[in-house]
């Protein structure tokens, strides 16, 4: 009969990607190069918001965008017709990124004189909260028809993100979202949120949002 | 399903911590698991011989311990399980309360040769 031993781990889950998303983000700033990772359900307007941003930025900076989608290449098409670099990363039924599937990315984009990588993150408010991808910074869409309860549902989410974006503010009057009480449910699990209510659709409020990347991207810089 | 993705990590995870203790057999793998953690430990079972079929867990069992979503209230100190709870101190009702277990996963140990 063999002799087993006990070995304990105690390591969390998470501990490697952690771990490997650090070093990824050490590499990234020696190559002054910003990563931004961008999460939503589906459909609260990830593309049109991106597309959006970079109209507003491309004068500015040299901008590449990482589509992680499960299994499409839809979202790809219509960020390259922005004239932005763009690379599509099929998960394979994963339901999020990890550092590894992200770094693998940005060598397959090739954007050695890229400013701002934007990291369009498969459409799911679960697993990519717990995969730290490495980014310099993270934000979250919530749309004006999913409700204002979703900081409730899943805090997680709320709380890793530097920035929530409230897209579809358009169509405010046709929904029961209380624009108050979802800002301050977001406060309460991260009181330094920013937040950035807008519509992609019409442009309203995307100055601020873009503004805010735009110093944000800059100020990294700088430290450099 | 966010749970098979998890748990390829998982057992890439135990498969170095193995190598680096020379570890070749792998009698048990216990998992700790948040209640406020987000996986369901049902579909870990179910996940488990796939992620680790080929690997040094292939004949490993998987044993899984919850841990509690504990809160202490910050008007009377309670400790309280927040969820059958809740969210609300049993003691004084208050809903201002600071979660201290529940939210964690964790690779506990293994039992291995």
């Amino acid at each position: 009969m063999k002799e087993f031993r006990v070995l304990e781990i105690k390591e969390s889950v998470f501990a490697d990607n952690n771990a490997d998303a650090d070093r990824l983000r050490k590499e990234l700033k020696e190559s002054n190069t910003f990563l931004l990772n961008l999460m939503s359900s589906p459909g609260a307007g990830k593309t049109s918001t991106l597309v959006k941003t970079i109209a507003a930025l491309k004068y500015k900076l040299n901008i590449a965008v990482m589509e992680a989608d499960i299994d499409s290449d839809v979202d790809a098409a219509t960020i390259a017709a922005t004239g932005a670099k763009v690379i599509q990363l099929h998960t394979g039924g994963m339901c999020h990124l990890d550092a590894d599937m992200t770094r693998q990315g940005i060598k397959g984009l090739d954007a050695k004189d890229t400013d701002l990588i934007i990291l369009e993150n498969v459409g799911n408010l679960v697993c990519p909260a717990e995969f730290d991808t490495g980014a310099a910074k993270n934000a979250m869409i919530l749309s004006v028809p999913e409700g204002d309860d979703k900081p409730l549902k899943y805090p997680l989410m709320f709380q890793i993100c530097d920035a929530l974006i409230i897209n579809k503010i358009d169509t405010i009057s046709m929904f029961d979202f209380d624009m108050d009480a979802c800002i301050k449910r977001a406060r309460k699990l991260n009181p330094d949120i920013k937040v950035f209510p807008l519509s992609a659709k019409t442009g309203e409020g995307m100055e601020a949002w873009t503004s805010w990347l735009y110093e944000t991207v800059t100020a990294n810089q700088e430290i450099n | 399903m966010h749970e098979l993705g998890i748990m390829y990590h998982i057992v890439e995870q135990v498969e170095r911590v193995a190598r680096e203790n020379r570890i070749t057999e792998i009698e048990a793998l216990v998992l700790q698991v948040g209640a406020l953690s987000s996986v369901v430990p049902r579909y870990l079972y179910a996940c488990f011989p796939a992620a680790a079929d080929g690997t040094i867990l292939e004949n490993t069992t998987l044993e899984i311990e919850s841990l509690p979503a504990n809160g202490i209230c910050k008007e009377c100190g309670t400790v309280f399980d927040t969820i059958e709870n809740l969210n609300m101190c049993p003691d004084c009702k208050s809903r201002n309360f600071e979660l201290i277990s529940g939210g964690g996963f964790f690779i506990k140990e293994i039992r291995g040769a």
